[in-house]
């Protein structure tokens, strides 16, 4: 099992593979890790990572080009100069053809009627001019626009490219009520010291010595854990209940589905009130140099899918898959968490470059009202390269194309920082112990990054009402954005998530 | 009925009515004018129901009745429904609350004409048909303009009624009315009422009516 394909450039992937190869055969018996403190220093936080051009906030201008003014016909706002006469107020407002005014409370204004047909700001400039009024203007409709004051917000064009800000208008960001696992390589959910003992290792031929015993630092990534976040953690790779992020994909995945927002701090999440049940149930690189007990296998994801939904988990993201075969026992696991009542999204995968081979387990989507399987696309909302086709494919929603949208084209979150994580990527001699207490903010890309995004829709259609998760995958479907070729396609599936259209669903007429 | 021959027709209504009351002789027409109050259940019973929680409501109106010679008689109504409800989401027959404040606001604008059993008794009653400009508004929260409802649509109606002749100036009544407003409801794939596959906007009304004339 492995994660689908992150953004920062990982030029030693086809390395790793080489030197699990390599080194399956002389595999020491794992060893195990212990708990040292049970309290560390909080997470660092060392920003973004690259100079990304900043992305146009949502304006005013952009909603009137939107058609979207709001301007109410049929009436002003006027304020008369104090002392005015009402015979001489009623000399003013005859000459714009107005016949009542109507005084209000808590107001020192009027509110004044003209004709429907006229132009409330040609008219009001009219009166404006007139002697005995201080102002006049038109109405102008106000509405609650909730953009976040996270201040790396406008470099996360993938909220704006699903309309987030009116969508979070209607519900904003869901509530504890809602528990979203994340089944990924863990979470940095928490702050402690462990010790694992780091054995040697090849890659390419080229030999790192082992550490010996290390005492490694995880902190709570800052803009995600808060009180109450996190619930029912659980490590099917270390098989304790510590499933600590060593690699970085589960944390920014855990980012999209729910990063805390309007917070002053860093970036937004879709569903950012909810709960998250991290669930690891793939290794990283470090697992594997540590010498975890066990692997991502099929019967990993499985009992995580179980034991997510047995611990309260309404909604499941699965960012992960692999080629090859079917798989009957992840097939069972979906079919349970539908039956429990919990919606499941699935990352489509990332071989459409490498043959497009079939993905597991997102080949089941297409068979279990429930569980959706979920294609990327760029900034450009066109499918983004890698991401894989097929029938399974049900939906798609931002997961970033680098290559063609270049480098801040990606999905932006906060997750564990390389630089202090992937030290074997610098060669033998700069080889050190990891530290994942140092956060930065990365973009990355992948239909890993596509589904979370799906998964916080999920929990706000709940947090909305909408419990049963056939009817969940069904207004999502229905309310999706269409894209590529007319209706249902093999690389959109029903094109891309509106969630706003979807949360305000039907009237009786439209 | 959408906008179309039927609003045509509908619009060319009121010109009829008033050469009906021009044509009529002074002594013998009779213009008198009414209120009423009463109850309408809609034809699209799911739909309504399921939005506005209840497919029945009250509604109330008023207009101006005009006695023609031979018994005939011409009336123009108007009268408002309003009711509040709640934005859903229906699949497969199950219905979802989503908690979107909704308001529904119908005002019908119709012309009757028909023919009253006059035989000189304080009891009188009347049946007649006609056509009506239906103006549907809905509104919801968190929509923008062009997301809430504002659409015209004719109707056509039959009503049958008993007319009690309380004093020279007051009579009591009571009317039923059937009303169909077709094609009105269901346009739209994402609606409730296309859900249920229901599409008339019209219902049957029971009214009580308060005459005021001779």
């Amino acid at each position: 099992m492995w994660v689908m394909v992150r953004a920062r450039a990982r030029c030693a992937i086809a390395a790793m593979v080489l030197w699990a190869a390599a080194t399956a055969a002389q595999q020491p018996a794992p060893s195990f890790r212990t708990l040292v403190a049970d309290t560390a220093a909080p997470g660092i936080d060392r920003g973004v990572r690259d100079a990304d051009r900043p992305t146009a906030a949502r304006t005013t201008a952009t909603e009137r080009a939107a058609g979207r003014d709001g301007v109410v016909r049929g009436s002003l706002i006027v304020k008369f100069r104090p002392g005015t006469a009402p015979v001489a107020k009623q000399s003013v407002l005859t000459r714009v053809n107005s016949v009542a005014t109507q005084s209000l409370s808590y107001a020192d204004f009027d509110i004044v009627s003209i004709d429907a047909a006229a132009d409330p700001e040609a008219v009001a400039r009219q009166l404006a001019a007139q002697p005995d009024v201080e102002y006049a203007q038109a109405r102008y409709r106000l509405h609650a626009m909730y953009t976040p004051n996270d201040p790396l917000f406008p470099r996360q064009w993938n909220f704006p490219a699903l309309d987030m800000e009116r969508a979070w208008d209607i519900n904003p960001g869901a509530t504890t009520a809602i528990t979203v696992a994340v089944l990924d390589s863990g979470v940095a959910y928490r702050s402690t010291s462990v010790r694992f003992t780091a054995r040697a290792f090849t890659v390419n031929g080229v030999p790192f010595p082992s550490l010996g015993a290390v005492t490694v630092p995880f902190a709570a990534a800052p803009d995600l854990a808060g009180p109450d976040r996190f619930v029912a953690p659980r490590d099917f790779i270390w098989n304790d209940t510590d499933p600590l992020d060593m690699d970085g994909h589960g944390t920014h995945v855990a980012g999209t589905i729910g990063q805390l927002t309007n917070n002053s701090v860093g970036v937004a999440g879709m569903a950012f009130n909810v709960r998250l049940m991290p669930v690891k149930v793939i290794d990283g690189d470090w697992d594997f140099i540590f010498g975890s007990p066990f692997e991502g296998t099929d019967d990993l994801v499985a009992r995580g899918v179980r034991y997510a939904v047995d611990n309260g988990a309404r909604v499941l993201n699965m960012s992960i898959g692999r080629a090859g075969p079917p798989s009957p026992v992840m097939t069972e696991a979906l079919n349970y968490a539908v039956s429990q009542g919990a919606f499941v999204v699935v990352a489509a995968g990332n071989d459409f470059l490498d043959g497009n081979p079939i993905q597991r387990p997102a080949d089941v989507a297409e068979r279990i009202d429930g569980v959706i399987a979920v294609g990327a696309i760029g900034r450009d909302r066109v499918r983004a390269r890698y991401s894989s086709t097929g029938s399974f494919v049900e939906i798609s929603a931002p997961g970033g194309d680098m290559v063609r949208n270049g480098s801040d084209g990606g999905i932006l979150q906060q997750t564990l920082d390389p630089d202090f994580t992937d030290t074997y990527l610098g060669g033998a001699s700069r080889y050190r112990a990891p530290r994942f207490d140092v956060f930065a903010y990365q973009f990355f890309q992948g239909t890993s990054m596509a589904a979370p995004h799906v998964a916080g829709f999920a929990a706000l259609l709940m947090q909305q009402g909408i419990t049963s998760p056939a009817a969940i995958e069904a207004i999502m479907k229905r309310y999706a954005t269409d894209l590529g070729a007319a209706g249902r396609d093999n690389e959109y599936g029903y094109g891309l998530i509106n969630p706003r259209a979807a949360l305000r669903g039907m009237g009786l007429v439209k | 009925m959408r906008l179309g021959v039927g609003l045509r027709l509908c619009a060319s209504v009121p010109l009829w009515f008033v050469l009906i009351i021009l044509m009529a002789s002074p002594t013998s027409a009779q213009v008198r004018g009414f209120a009423d109050l009463g109850v309408t259940t809609f034809t699209a019973k799911e739909s309504v129901e399921t939005v506005l929680g209840s497919s029945s409501g009250l509604v109330f109106g008023g207009g101006v009745e005009v006695t023609l010679p031979a018994n005939l008689f011409a009336t123009v109504r108007a009268s408002r429904f309003r009711a509040d409800g709640e934005r859903v989401f229906v699949f497969n027959g199950e219905v979802f609350n989503l908690g979107i404040p909704a308001t529904v606001t119908i005002t019908p604008v119709e012309f009757t004409g028909g023919y009253r059993f006059d035989r000189g008794q304080r009891t009188v009653p009347y049946v007649g048909g006609g056509v009506g400009l239906h103006r549907y508004e809905e509104t919801s929260a968190f929509a923008d303009d062009d997301e809430n409802v504002k659409e015209s649509f004719t109707g056509y109606h039959v009503l049958g009624g008993v007319e009690f002749r309380a004093t020279r100036l007051i009579a009591l009544g009571g009317e039923a009315q059937w009303t169909t407003v077709p094609d009105a409801l269901g346009q739209d794939a994402n609606s409730v009422a296309s859900q249920f596959d229901e599409s008339d906007l019209g219902g049957v009304s029971f009214r009580v009516k308060v005459v005021i004339g001779r």
